[in-house]
């Protein structure tokens, strides 16, 4: 039976904006706004939007490198959205974050082997056995042993990302969060590192959020994908089922922006052409957040917000045309 | 005739701890009109070969030719002052970041109306309303209260459109653009994608495309060349490249992206990382990545070879004799 390891619900962060004289916010942020979806144990989670819809921030809430204005974050059934630092201290090592940038994570003046080892400086563990954990993990993610003295400057973007992942997966833990993983990697180079998580989740059945903007590797690495517009979740359904009926209007555009790697098909696709740019979080519009770029919206979009809803099994969508 | 002949082109950069040759021995035709364009990893000499034809390189930047011809005209004898006046005016160039590509302190008004002043002469009246006419030409809503805007006040959709506009303002005959669409979100990449291909057609410009996206190669060329190490390792039409690739790089690009319809195949990723440039490797620069090398890929360079009037590719597996290797496909 699939248990989830994160549930999140009701997840709300907002970000103050400027400040009144009297110290108050002049006006919020709103970059998750009433966000819920679980991850199963040993599945990925892909979330995915463009670029300001809030899919980084609910990753850092959910490794509580933000603490959450609003909502519940259970992991393994306990609440940590209200956890002060030394209650979450168990928790942090069960959950640990991979990066975007490989050149900006890394500290440069620490070694690799000492970078991967400084998340075991936290639990009981002896010299000898840390190294050797150390060396095991080098191995596990595909470095050399004679990269473990080396300084991150001296690795290309690719092999970075390893000593990141490899990093993340020192303390051992069940769930990690994957910022935009491979996006500052070459595509030859990408394709590495996907395989390298899909192995390790199969080896060490880890459970993972997925935060990309590239549409066609959620689609190759995720089980369930999330699709974000403006700080709120619009769809959300088990990859197959996602990519077969997308039915809100927002999916359907994004995916059909994603150019197709194959002449015939490119030719024979059609795009939906969503005019404008995403509106910003600060003051969004009433109603459904995409009515502005919406070829479908009605006088009911502005005013009524639409919930999601569950249509079909494991299938949910927030959108007033299905109900 | 071509529009752009460009012959064994090689760029080097002398820096302190060599030379890095970015650039060895390139040769590309662009017809009028056509789309072409260049695929390949970063670091593999894709922009650098296009900026060597602009001559937009820094000083210590060496760049040699057998020849480079823009409509007739040799770029290598010009003088300066006259590479700028065709360059500036006849070609067109649209830059990856459109945030450090566009002046801060300057209106996008006084921006665009720079070249219209110093390559076509124009009075102020003249450029503005020069500038109003191509900013309606690439959708900018309300183009007259955009020009007295500065660049960090739009969004960076927006910024790559006024890209475009400065672009085409001279009306060009060639655009090269590198990497327009990376730094942008899909949905825009596709509005940007569709105006590119929509102005050209009104304009009749040809257009180089450089990027590392083949989905963007896919839908917008018709002729690619794949660049890997400094050289063109294969080039054709884009049905022969994604079809009836012959490079083994080709291959391995083409298998290291997710295939459509859902199925779940492991992807095939190219081991290892590409070659360094200050020492290149002598023979073929893909041997040390390459599943199917034989000794004779790290002896020479495997010369470019014709397969048919458009394809070409350059590798050994080519030969007569060679082990028979085939790309079974990415349509099954």
């Amino acid at each position: 039976m699939i248990t989830p390891i994160v549930e999140v619900k009701g997840l709300k962060m907002y970000f103050p904006v400027g400040r009144t004289i009297t110290g108050k916010p002049r006006r919020l942020l709103k970059a998750v706004d009433d966000v819920s979806f679980t991850i199963d144990k040993g599945q990925t989670f892909g979330l995915v939007g463009e670029s300001g819809c809030g899919k980084t921030t609910i990753g850092r809430c959910l490794v509580r490198l933000y603490q959450p204005t609003d909502g519940q974050i259970l992991f393994d059934g306990q609440d940590i959205a209200r956890l002060s630092e030394k209650e979450l201290a168990p928790y942090r090592r069960r959950m640990q974050m991979i990066f975007q940038d490989p050149y900006a994570s890394l500290n440069p003046r620490m070694t690799v082997a000492s970078i991967i080892a400084e998340p075991l400086l936290h639990t009981d563990m002896s010299r000898a056995d840390r190294d050797a954990r150390v060396r095991e993990l080098v191995d596990l993610v595909g470095l050399k042993p004679d990269h473990m003295q080396r300084y991150p400057h001296e690795f290309s973007g690719g092999q970075r990302q390893r000593v990141g992942i490899a990093r993340a997966l020192a303390s051992s833990p069940e769930f990690i969060v994957c910022d935009e993983p491979i996006s500052a990697l070459d595509v030859s180079i990408q394709a590495q590192v996907i395989n390298t998580l899909e192995e390790l989740q199969e080896r060490f059945g880890l459970s993972y959020l997925f935060v990309s903007h590239d549409l066609s590797m959620v689609r190759h690495i995720s089980h369930e994908v999330g699709v974000m517009y403006l700080g709120c979740m619009v769809e959300r359904a088990p990859v197959q089922e996602l990519y077969a009926h997308m039915l809100h209007p927002y999916t359907k555009a994004l995916m059909s922006a994603v150019p197709i790697p194959d002449p015939d098909l490119a030719a024979a696709s059609e795009r939906i052409h969503l005019t404008g740019d995403v509106p910003t979080p600060i003051d969004p519009p009433s109603g459904c957040r995409f009515r502005a770029r919406c070829p479908y919206a009605t006088e009911r979009c502005a005013v009524e917000r639409p919930e999601l809803r569950e249509v079909s099994p494991g299938h949910f969508v927030a959108c007033h045309l299905h109900e | 005739m071509a529009l752009l002949e460009i012959d064994n082109l090689r760029t080097t950069f002398d820096i302190h701890v060599g030379k890095v040759q970015a650039v060895r021995g390139v040769s590309l035709t662009v017809g009028e009109g056509e789309t072409v364009g260049i695929v390949g990893e970063s670091g593999c000499g894709k922009s650098v070969s296009m900026l060597s034809v602009l001559h937009l390189l820094p000083d210590y930047a060496r760049i040699e030719a057998d020849a480079m011809r823009f409509d007739g005209t040799d770029l290598t004898k010009l003088s300066p002052k006259m590479f700028r006046r065709i360059s500036g005016d006849q070609i067109g160039m649209i830059f990856q970041d459109p945030m450090t590509s566009l002046n801060p302190l300057f209106t996008i008004g006084q921006q665009l109306m720079e070249p219209l002043r110093i390559h076509k002469g124009m009075k102020r009246d003249e450029a503005r309303r020069v500038v109003l006419e191509k900013l309606r030409m690439v959708e900018i809503p309300d183009p007259e209260s955009r020009m007295k805007q500065y660049p960090h006040e739009l969004s960076g959709g927006m910024r790559q459109r006024i890209m475009i506009a400065m672009a085409i303002m001279c009306n060009p005959r060639l655009i090269i653009a590198d990497e327009p669409t990376t730094a942008l979100d899909v949905t825009i990449q596709a509005q940007i994608l569709d105006l590119l291909a929509s102005l050209q057609k009104q304009l009749g410009t040809a257009v180089i495309m450089i990027t590392h996206d083949l989905g963007v190669i896919a839908g917008m060329c018709s002729r690619v060349a794949v660049m890997y190490g400094g050289v063109i390792v294969e080039q054709g039409t884009v049905r022969e490249i994604f079809y009836e690739p012959r490079h083994p790089y080709t291959w391995g690009l083409l298998r290291s992206i997710p295939q459509k319809a859902g199925e779940k195949k492991k992807l095939v990723p190219i081991p290892g990382s590409p070659p360094d440039l200050i020492a290149p490797p002598k023979g073929c620069p893909f041997t040390a990545r390459c599943p199917y090398a034989m000794n004779v890929c790290a002896q020479a360079m495997p010369e470019l070879r014709p397969l048919t009037d458009t394809h070409c590719a350059r590798c050994y597996l080519m030969d007569e004799g060679a082990p028979k290797v085939t790309w079974e496909g990415s349509r099954t």
